[in-house]
């Protein structure tokens, strides 16, 4: 498939400090992209950088394969962004802001009339579109911010916390919209929901200290835990000799205790009968078992090191 | 007209005539008109570059928007030069309906002319004092003093040999008042000094160029 965006070793800086380290990717055209780690990882940075907001101190970014930094006017009509925070104009009215952005990237009267009616009416704005920015809720803020980058059209949109701020029917409303547009434009968000992020996505990079540590489908990253399972014991009385013992069976990983609840990972199902055999004579009061998903690749002490 | 009643009232019976012999009335008109617009220009220039800029506002996106910083920085100048020139327009008109101002018409384009010069010139210092200073107060304090400038010191209210002969060159030689000064010298002898408005262009334009990297520069691309 074609890129749609090329990163050759990027890095950057902010004083001493390594923010993003020689990073080299490609994002395919009209994929859904989603990227994912801990705070300052260096995920809004990238974001940044991605839509022309920051430079990088060292390698290139291509769109489409423009140089960003050397074909600077050309690239930037090929992306749209939305910022975490809210940087409409507050005394412009939600339908201002949006015009005053296809003002900028020229775009016809009658076409911007009809993208605004489009998008306002899908993300259900039209009531608010007369009232000033500050007036308005989070929520609609954001889908105004959403409009606004999508009023010139661009082939990229770069989205941080495409439902930052958003009731339930909000992020159903945008999320659609997101999923329609995917195909035609390649979309690139980072969100700490990681419901969303595992509901919406064709590819999920996972950030820690300014590099990637897994890249690949959902699918793709719990491949190596497919044989994992989370496992979850209450016991009536767990004893500190207990979770000693518990602790030193060799088939059980990352075990860790909360009150009563033995908490750990293992390999295969069967990791739970090792676990009966030291814990026979106690009393257990539930039991649950499941496989891992994207939280427990972040969360768990193997995030950094990737399951293997 | 608030201007008129706590300044020119006042010295009009102080002043009668400027030291090159123009009535005080004909000389605080243009003088006015300059005030009006360097304080017109003012409030647009540091919504953009100072306040939205502080709170992170729409300046980030008209900087992402396919222009170079130069074209931003332009652009601006001349809609808030074209909002301080409608203001002024309506204040001349509120001025000249109780009293009577005796220019011809050429003095009134050389002053439109002068004014514009004057206009970019300020325009660009606020472009660059709002991109400098990152804090409220010092925004403040900095504002206040270039308002005590342009009112007392570009030569518009009290003309530059009423100061002691030191300040008074001093004052005339910053490029901020030589607008003001070509236009008295043109309205006192019917002389254009055209050097002097072609160093005052290039200055705008190398301005603008540095304003341009200031604001490359503050959005850190």
């Amino acid at each position: 498939m074609e890129a749609s965006i090329t990163l050759k070793k990027v890095g950057k800086l902010i004083g001493e400090k390594t923010i993003l380290a020689g990073l080299s990717f490609g994002i395919e055209r009209g994929s859904l992209v989603a990227i994912v780690g801990v705070n300052d990882s260096g995920k809004s940075i990238l974001l940044k950088l991605l839509s022309g907001y920051e430079n990088p101190d060292y390698g290139q970014v291509f769109i489409h394969g423009l140089d960003m930094e050397k074909r600077r006017n050309q690239t930037r009509k090929l992306i749209g962004y939305v910022p975490y925070e809210n940087d409409l104009d507050p005394w412009m009215t939600v339908e201002q802001n949006i015009r005053f952005n296809a003002n900028l990237y020229s775009i016809d009267e009658d076409v911007c009339t009809k993208r605004l009616d489009k998008y306002s009416s899908f993300l259900n704005i039209k009531p608010y579109l007369n009232e000033y920015t500050f007036k308005i809720s989070g929520g609609i803020q954001k889908k105004t911010m959403l409009i606004r980058s999508l009023i010139h059209d661009p082939d990229i949109l770069i989205i941080d916390e495409p439902t930052g701020y958003m009731d339930a029917e909000s992020m159903r409303l945008t999320w659609d919209l997101l999923k329609k547009l995917k195909g035609e434009k390649s979309i690139i968000y980072v969100s700490n929901s990681l419901h969303e992020i595992e509901q919406a996505h064709d590819r999920i990079l996972v950030f820690h200290e300014g590099r990637i540590l897994m890249d690949g489908h959902l699918d793709k990253l719990l491949k190596s835990t497919m044989d994992y399972h989370q496992f979850q014991i209450e016991f009536e009385n767990l004893t500190d000799d207990l979770y000693k013992k518990l602790k030193k069976i060799s088939t059980i990983v990352s075990p860790n205790r909360l009150d009563n609840i033995f908490h750990f990972y293992g390999r295969t199902r069967s990791v739970f009968f090792d676990v009966i055999a030291v814990a026979s004579g106690e009393m257990m009061i539930d039991l649950n078992v499941k496989k891992l998903g994207l939280r427990d690749l972040l969360d768990s002490e193997f995030a950094g090191k990737g399951l293997e | 007209m608030l201007l008129f009643c706590l300044i020119c009232l006042p010295l009009k019976n102080i002043i009668r005539f400027s030291l090159s012999g123009i009535a005080y009335d004909e000389w605080v008109f243009s003088g006015l008109v300059f005030i009006i617009g360097s304080i017109y220009l003012f409030p647009t220039l540091y919504q953009e570059y100072f306040e939205q800029r502080i709170h992170k506002k729409v300046l980030i996106n008209i900087a992402l928007a396919p222009f170079s910083k130069m074209k931003i920085i332009l652009h601006t100048l001349l809609v808030s030069i074209l909002e301080a020139l409608i203001m002024i327009f309506v204040a001349v008109l509120i001025y000249t309906s109780f009293v009577s101002v005796p220019f011809t018409m050429l003095s009134m384009i050389f002053i439109l002319f002068s004014l514009v010069i004057h206009l970019f010139l300020f325009g660009n210092l606020y472009i660059s004092i709002s991109l400098l200073v990152d804090t409220v107060t010092i925004m403040m304090l900095s504002s206040s003093i270039i308002f005590i400038y342009i009112i007392f010191g570009l030569g518009l209210i009290i003309e530059f040999p009423f100061f002691p002969p030191d300040i008074e060159f001093i004052l005339n030689k910053i490029p901020m008042a030589l607008p003001f000064q070509t236009y008295q010298k043109y309205y006192a002898t019917g002389f254009i000094d055209w050097s002097v408005l072609a160093i005052l262009v290039i200055i705008i334009y190398l301005w603008i160029l540095f304003n341009s990297y200031l604001l490359k520069w503050r959005l850190r691309q």
